[in-house]
């Protein structure tokens, strides 16, 4: 098998793991709106703790390419928020504010892949074992993302095979660029930091602007900030044991 | 340079003579250091509670500022903070050890404890109208206990390093600021005058003082304490955030301008901590 196309097949593999996030839905019989507000909570918490652990990767690569990748993720956020606004946006069945959220988190998801469809790539530039650990390790974090994409779109009724659909539909863009960044690891790995920075900035932007508010609209802020606070440190201790 | 003076109060210690006069200095020296840090702790910690009275100028023009700025000014002080708990993990953990998620838990469980315990867990911590008799003492209780979570940052962060030390100092003393302008709002709001209301705010803030030297005196005698007491102000910081302070702001003000102020904030400490790392 040549090797680009066992670049890909990695990618792949990253992707679908993707999906595994939405498992836990499995099990949660009835959605009362705590359970929702809960849901929020644990997407935030977990789009927090990725977004400081992609930070502090970044810096390691350039502090000014990741605070500028940050500043424009941001920003394109808030283009995006405006021009959904202006729409009547529908996702599935689900209309309002509710499925802009849904987009927003798809489109944001989507978007953080790419940079990991890189760090995929440009791995294999490194030899195989390397690049196998870090297929793992990018496999393994891709399932706590799935969670964040379920946690959002779960409660608006899309069932677990659609969400666990959406979740591997978000994380595409890995074996999409995985190649690409394979033949050309030099031009790609001096993107990396902006690519990481950008995830980081609308990860963060969107956890205060759309998730976290839901969260506090439907359940106590005690019980929300330890739910945020400790998927937060989990995302952190995941990040670095796995 | 440096290397110079132990060989030269070595050798001072071995021909006798003027041995007293070399070596006291030389003892003194190694007391110095902590003793003077010590005093810059005292010092930096108490520019970062004083800062608390700069919260009552906007007041000297507006008694009674709008709801929207009020979530503006939480949403300020909740970027500072996060901002603040991004630095002490990255720059005082690196890697985070298991000590480090156990200290993290202890201070969200710390943070958590306190609340149910002093019956505040479910105040609106923004009120400007009419409310209970003791909401006023609540409301300081809640900012002398929100305090001490800050005086143990500052002082972890001094034991890291000095600069680190002045940085996190500097960010919560900003972070004091639109932070006091609520409470002195609250309290004005409640019939107390505003240079009592800023004095009011400024004493809910010695108990950062206090924790700021206590945690860098036990941290510097028992350097394996760090990770937990690193661990515990990362936890206890981000709990408050969510807590405390971002709540009620998506009431006060629209969910954009909540998240503009909180990132705009995050990233300025986020910013300056990179570049000095």
């Amino acid at each position: 098998m040549p090797l680009t196309l066992q670049v890909f097949l990695y990618g792949l593999v990253t992707a679908l793991a993707t999906g595994l996030g939405a498992v836990p839905f499995a099990f949660a019989r009835s959605i009362s709106p705590k359970a929702v507000a809960q849901a929020h909570a644990i997407a935030s918490g977990l789009m927090l703790g990725a977004s400081f652990g992609l930070l502090a990767e970044g810096t390691q690569y350039g502090s000014w390419q990741t605070m500028v990748g940050a500043v424009v993720g941001v920003v394109f956020i808030l283009l995006t928020e405006v021009v959904l606004r202006r729409q009547d946006v529908g996702f599935g069945r689900v209309r309002g504010a509710g499925a802009r959220r849904m987009l927003l988190v798809m489109i944001v998801m989507t978007v953080h892949s790419f940079s990991e469809g890189v760090a995929v790539g440009v791995s294999f530039g490194g030899g195989m074992t390397l690049a196998l650990v870090i297929v793992l390790a990018i496999a393994i974090h891709n399932i706590p993302e799935g969670l964040a994409i379920s946690a959002v779109l779960r409660p608006e009724g899309v069932g677990v095979w659609r969400c666990a659909g959406w979740s591997v539909v978000s994380s595409l863009p890995q074996p999409l660029m995985a190649v690409p960044a394979f033949l050309l690891v030099e031009t790609f790995s001096r993107m990396l930091p902006y690519g990481i920075g950008f995830a980081a900035g609308a990860m963060v932007f969107m956890v205060f602007e759309e998730i976290l508010p839901e969260a506090y609209h439907d359940e106590r802020r005690h019980p929300v900030a330890v739910t945020v606070t400790v998927t937060l440190l989990a995302m952190l201790v995941f990040q670095q044991y796995l | 340079m440096p290397s110079a003076s132990p060989s030269a109060s070595r050798s001072g210690r071995s021909s006798g003579g003027a041995l007293p006069a070399i070596d006291l200095p030389a003892s003194a020296a190694t007391v110095a250091p902590t003793l003077d840090l010590t005093l810059l702790v005292l010092l930096y910690s108490t520019v970062a509670a004083a800062a608390a009275a700069l919260g009552a100028v906007p007041l000297v023009w507006r008694a009674r500022p709008s709801v929207r700025w009020i979530g503006w000014a939480n949403a300020l002080a909740a970027g500072l903070m996060i901002g603040a708990a991004y630095a002490l993990m990255v720059v005082g953990l690196v890697k985070i050890p298991w000590s480090g998620i156990v200290g993290a838990l202890l201070g969200v469980v710390f943070v958590n404890r306190t609340h149910s315990a002093s019956g505040t867990a479910d105040l609106d911590l923004n009120r400007l109208e009419e409310t209970t008799p003791e909401y006023g003492y609540q409301v300081l209780l809640i900012n002398i206990l929100h305090s001490a979570a800050e005086g143990i940052a500052i002082g972890v962060a001094m034991a890291v390093s000095l600069p680190f030390g002045v940085f996190m100092a500097l960010a919560i003393a900003v972070h004091n600021v639109p932070e006091a302008m609520v409470l002195c709002a609250i309290l004005t709001a409640r019939g107390v005058s505003l240079r009592d209301a800023a004095t009011l705010a400024v004493a809910s803030n010695v108990s950062q003082i206090l924790l700021a030297i206590v945690a860098f005196a036990l941290v510097t005698a028992a350097p394996m304490l760090l990770p937990w007491a690193l661990g515990f102000a990362v936890g206890a910081l981000i709990y408050l955030v969510m807590a405390e302070l971002l709540p009620e702001c998506y009431r006060q003000a629209g969910r954009t301008s909540i998240a503009v102020v909180t990132i705009v904030a995050m990233g300025i400490v986020l910013l300056l901590v990179s570049l000095g790392a």
